[in-house]
């Protein structure tokens, strides 16, 4: 017995030592630490992408540094930032000190990412966020540069162009009903799950219908995890709603294009419904999400440029479903390895200097980053046509089909935008029965 | 010199009839001894980081058992404590300019009014329906976190405070020396006439109040001593992250706080602070089995609490020391015979 309790703690010393004194290691590799909520989807996402880089990069030798080749090596950090956020800066804290890694990708929740950009900016690493939105993580750049100018948005672009974003979907099937149905002012009913994120769109998206010719017949905010939402949709028709305004992150966007389907209700779904960017939307709609149309980063099948088909096919094969946006930290790494090879360096400074003025070809689009209007580094992404501009999907026969940007004209007099692969919008027919003069 | 030489006579005297007596008190001053000489011998910033936040947790954990422990006031919802005093403090340092060492205590006396307006409505309630009601605080400061964004920051919450100290070590010893005299603090408070009638108040309400004692007025001293505490860690842990968010008020905060407790061993105030000091860094050590980390940490608490129900201090004290049948003064578990009143303790 006291051979057995002798090994047990010989063992769990020797772990703990294992655990705090393994050194950095060999000098030939650069280290890259991927952080996020590894137990969900969006940090699956951020390490899926993380290790195509890798592959890819390692694959063809490494990356070049002067004359010297070195391996990518990739550190995972779990940050369980959505169940704790001390967890994540933790995590960070870990990854500078413990692995001591060259760069940092990944984040999703924006109370942690800002936690955890203070701790690598104390470290001076260069940290390229995959996942939070907002756009303070960039403002900071601009207000405080000397501190925080080592922190980059890698994806998604700032949450006001998200809106923006959204907002041209809504008037591009705004357009196609009033040509296709002879509609002359669309009645829009906008439904957001009961969640404080969606409080300032539904109040903008009020604004913003009459400015480009629209009606709203009212405002719904079901539970973001309702399983009927009968009542609502029953209430939308009774108001004589064409279109349906989604703004939907939770599990409620699955009963609601279900039973929408179901009940025929004759309005299209439009917006953002966070489920509907899944591949398993389709099963668990039962095939009634059909005609829905929300945002979304990738679609197999459309191409932004000629890297998208690759990065998308790849990754899809490799593990078995599309891409979701948090997959970006593939960009990031490939755009840090980029730049460490036209400066021959790996010091953050030289790379922060060289990143301000890049404008690099990802899989989504083209990177640039901005400035503010005071003309000061905000290291956040350029939204719009040659930039990044993301997609609209519309499930049509159980598969997501690109149906936006097409045929988009950004401003008067600029060049028409579609992008390969995208297809033409469909009305549902019940839709179409309901209205068609 | 002379002052000098009475002060180290009374501090051997002190050490030597009051502290080397026990085993758990030698076990205490061992944990002051570890925690102010570690940086000097390993000063790694990772593990002053643990050791910081573990600090923090650490005066959180010992308020909740003032309140829960000491008082029987169950408190489901101290997170909200935590959270008014790292949004006080956090206001306090960014809108009005006030420097860590004001704001802190400033944030804790907001969460001193918080343990007030808590405590008035839940003093007619008891047991299960007190704990349910103070669990609705948190969530209800929660909604009004998001309703005035430009105050408290809404779902980012507020960021950029000033940090403590500029170096990883002055945090540590800024962070550390606090929780030692905050929870010497709490300890003396047990200890005090004020502690008996927490006591009491735990053990039989009805008859504190026919003792002539208020025990309304005990309830409340209660909340906002618990409350200032609670408060005081709050601050700590905004200044140290640099951020107060919504985070802070989250309903896996109040738990934790009674996960640690339980563990520790209620109604000891030392108890919870060990267990933080080792469950913490234990979460941190199982990063190794990142899948199966949180199962762990579920693991090695129930398997604890099987074994020892009343919490590990209560355990580790009764394997240790025994109490006098006579005089109920602690005595170590090898004596024969009581230390002060000369029982025989077998």
């Amino acid at each position: 017995m006291k051979k057995v309790r002798l090994l047990l703690v010989a063992g769990l010393v020797g772990m703990l030592a294992l655990t705090i004194g393994v050194p950095a290691w060999g000098a030939d590799t650069i280290k890259i630490g991927v952080i996020g909520p590894m137990q969900f989807v969006q940090g699956k996402g951020h390490w899926n992408g993380a290790i195509m880089a890798e592959e890819e990069i390692n694959a063809k030798g490494g990356v070049k540094v002067g004359k010297k080749m070195m391996k990518i090596e990739l550190v995972k950090a779990d940050s369980n930032e959505f169940l704790n956020v001390t967890d994540a800066t933790n995590a960070m804290e870990l990854l500078m000190t413990r692995d001591k890694v060259d760069f940092v990708v990944g984040g999703f929740r924006t109370e942690a990412v800002l936690a955890m950009q203070d701790i690598a900016m104390e470290y001076q690493k260069i940290f390229i966020g995959c996942g939070a939105a907002h756009p303070e993580l960039c403002t900071r750049v601009a207000q405080d540069y000397d501190t925080y100018k080592y922190f980059f948005r890698g994806t998604p672009f700032n949450s006001a162009f998200l809106v923006r974003t959204s907002f041209l979907h809504l008037k591009f099937v705004g357009d196609i009903l009033k040509k296709e149905l002879g509609l002359e002012k669309v009645k829009v009913a906008v439904v957001a799950e009961k969640a404080m994120w969606a409080d300032p769109m539904v109040a903008a998206t009020e604004g913003f219908l009459p400015k480009i010719g629209m009606e709203s017949v009212g405002v719904w905010r079901p539970s973001p995890v309702a399983t009927d939402v009968t009542a609502e949709l029953s209430a939308i028709q009774r108001a004589g709603a064409q279109m349906i305004f989604t703004i939907f992150s939770s599990s409620v966007g699955i009963p609601f294009a279900r039973q929408g389907g179901e009940l025929k209700i004759p309005a299209v779904q439009v917006g953002i419904n966070v489920e509907g960017q899944k591949d398993g939307f389709w099963e668990a709609t039962q095939g009634m999400g059909e005609y829905i149309l929300t945002m979304n980063t990738y679609c197999r099948g459309v191409e932004y440029n000629e890297l998208t088909a690759p990065f998308v096919e790849t990754y899809y094969k490799r593990f078995g479903e599309t891409p979701t946006y948090t997959a970006d930290t593939y960009s990031a790494i490939k755009a840090i390895v980029a730049t460490i090879e036209e400066t021959g360096s790996l010091d953050a400074d030289e790379l922060v200097k060289a990143m301000e003025v890049s404008e690099r070809k990802v899989a989504s689009g083209i990177v640039k980053y901005m400035k503010d209007e005071q003309g000061r580094h905000l290291h956040d992404l350029t939204w719009g046509p040659g930039y990044l501009t993301s997609l609209a999907i519309q499930w049509i026969d159980g598969k997501p089909v690109g149906v936006w940007p097409n045929k988009w004209v950004a401003a008067p007099g600029a060049p028409e935008i579609t992008y390969k692969g995208i297809q033409d919008y469909k009305i549902p027919p019940w839709v179409i029965q309901a209205y068609k003069k | 010199m002379n002052l000098l030489r009475y002060h180290l006579r009374k501090l051997f005297l002190i050490l030597k009839n009051e502290v080397f007596v026990l085993p758990s008190r030698i076990v205490v001053l061992l944990f002051f001894l570890t925690v102010l000489l570690l940086p000097l011998l390993y000063d790694d910033p990772y593990m002053m980081r643990i050791l910081i936040l573990a600090s923090i947790f650490a005066i959180f954990a010992a308020s909740w058992d003032l309140l829960s422990g000491f008082t029987g006031q169950i408190n489901f919802g101290h997170a909200l404590f935590f959270g008014v005093g790292a949004y006080g403090t956090a206001i306090l340092n960014l809108r009005a300019g006030f420097p860590p060492w004001a704001s802190i205590p400033a944030g804790a006396l907001v969460a001193v009014l918080a343990g007030l307006l808590v405590g008035l409505p839940c003093l007619r309630l008891r047991g299960t329906y007190l704990a349910l009601t103070t669990l609705a605080f948190p969530i209800i400061l929660m909604g009004f976190v998001f309703s005035v964004p430009e105050l408290t920051g809404g779902e980012l919450g507020l960021s950029g405070l000033s940090r403590l100290a500029r170096s990883r070590i002055a945090n540590y010893y800024i962070v550390v020396i606090t929780m030692l005299v905050l929870v010497t603090v709490m300890w003396k408070i047990t200890d005090s006439h004020m502690g008996i009638i927490f006591h009491a108040i735990r053990e039989d309400e009805l008859a504190v109040k026919a003792a002539g004692i208020n025990t309304t007025k005990y309830k409340l001293i209660a909340f906002s001593l618990s409350g200032f505490f609670a408060g005081l860690a709050g601050g700590l842990y905004a200044h140290f992250m640099r951020i107060a968010g919504p985070s802070t008020l989250e309903i896996s905060m109040s738990f934790q706080v009674v996960i640690w407790s339980v563990f520790g061993g209620m109604v000891t105030i030392w108890g919870p602070v060990g267990a933080v000091f080792i469950l913490f860094p234990l979460l941190e050590f199982f990063r190794i089995w990142p899948e199966l980390r949180q199962l762990m940490f579920a693991i090695v608490v129930m398997i604890v609490l099987l074994y020892m129900p009343g919490g590990l201090l209560p355990w580790l004290r009764s394997k240790i020391e025994n109490e006098c049948p006579r005089c109920k003064i602690r005595n170590i578990a090898t004596r024969k015979v009581c230390r002060v009143c000369a029982a025989d303790l077998h």
